[in-house]
């Protein structure tokens, strides 16, 4: 679980999370169009998420693709999760997404850095 | 090049992908008894008449009253791996590919749960993004400590998922076999 949470514990390798959830099967390379950094220092996160059993690779003739794998973070939910309190959370970070989304549509400016406490 | 056709088929793909302190025989027949129920897979009883590829697969209710998912055998290595076709019967969706990696690992064995040609946006995508974790955690729990995990167990989700999926009459046994 120690790799999960290093995975996890910096920004650029969260977004790189989000862009392989939102299109599946997305290639490294176009992963990669997504940062100001170097194509090394992106890859190395990939390889770190990789490590972590939160990415899949498939290679596709030439072509390497990404998958997000949810098992760990599944774990972590059910490790300390439980009945009662899923039902009370989900309550409260619905009610937060929901007024959150609201604001940001006023604003009409969505900040895309997740470093909102989310 | 990349075809468009390669670049629909590797997004309309899931996998999932767990360690399990077990041996691959143990994997292998938590995937595909028919004597006991499939705690991992939503306490449903397997049928099959015979693990032949084209042979008919039905996941049924513990009574054995309601189909939930019908789909074809593609494929059945003992202990490597199982290949099956998937389709909700509450659902108008198309069917998906199931394909289940068993390979051994650090004195344990990977799980590789991949779901293939997924109808995109449908309730089966939803059902399978949520189902594949789970299907994975629990065999893991199951092989490793002798039950599914607490959250399942305890938890409204195994019974919500049951009662959506077996409830419609289009469900009933009687419609599909």
């Amino acid at each position: 679980m120690d790799a999960v949470f290093q995975a996890l514990a910096h920004a650029d390798r969260r977004r790189i999370l989000d862009l392989v959830k939102d299109s599946p099967g997305v290639k490294v390379g176009e992963v990669c169009s997504h940062f100001g950094t170097s194509r090394i220092a992106v890859l190395k996160h990939i390889q770190v998420l990789e490590d972590a059993g939160l990415l899949i690779r498939e290679r596709q003739g030439r072509t390497k693709r990404l998958y997000h794998n949810t098992v760990p973070i599944q774990q972590i939910y059910d490790r300390w999760t439980t009945q009662y309190s899923r039902l009370w959370s989900q309550e409260l970070t619905s009610i937060k997404y929901r007024i959150e989304t609201q604001n940001e549509s006023k604003k009409g400016n969505i900040d895309d850095d997740d470093e909102t406490d989310r | 090049m990349t075809t468009t056709k390669q670049i629909d088929e590797a997004s309309r793909k899931a996998i999932f992908k767990v360690f399990i302190r077990g041996s691959a025989q143990q994997v292998f027949h938590e995937l595909t008894k028919t004597d006991e129920i499939q705690k991992a897979i939503f306490y449903s009883r397997m049928h099959v008449g015979s693990f032949e590829p084209g042979s008919t697969l039905t996941m049924r209710s513990p009574d054995g009253k309601n189909v939930a998912m019908i789909g074809k055998v593609l494929e059945y290595t003992p202990h490597t791996r199982f290949v099956h076709t998937l389709k909700f019967t509450s659902y108008d969706d198309p069917e998906c590919t199931v394909v289940y990696d068993i390979a051994p690992k650090d004195g344990g064995v990977e799980l590789t749960l991949s779901v293939e040609n997924m109808p995109m946006g449908t309730k089966t995508a939803k059902n399978m993004a949520s189902g594949g974790t789970m299907i994975c955690n629990n065999i893991k729990a199951i092989i490793e400590t002798g039950k599914p995990t607490f959250m399942y167990r305890t938890g409204l989700c195994a019974l919500i998922k049951l009662a959506g999926i077996f409830t419609p009459k289009k469900c009933r046994t009687e419609n599909w076999i």
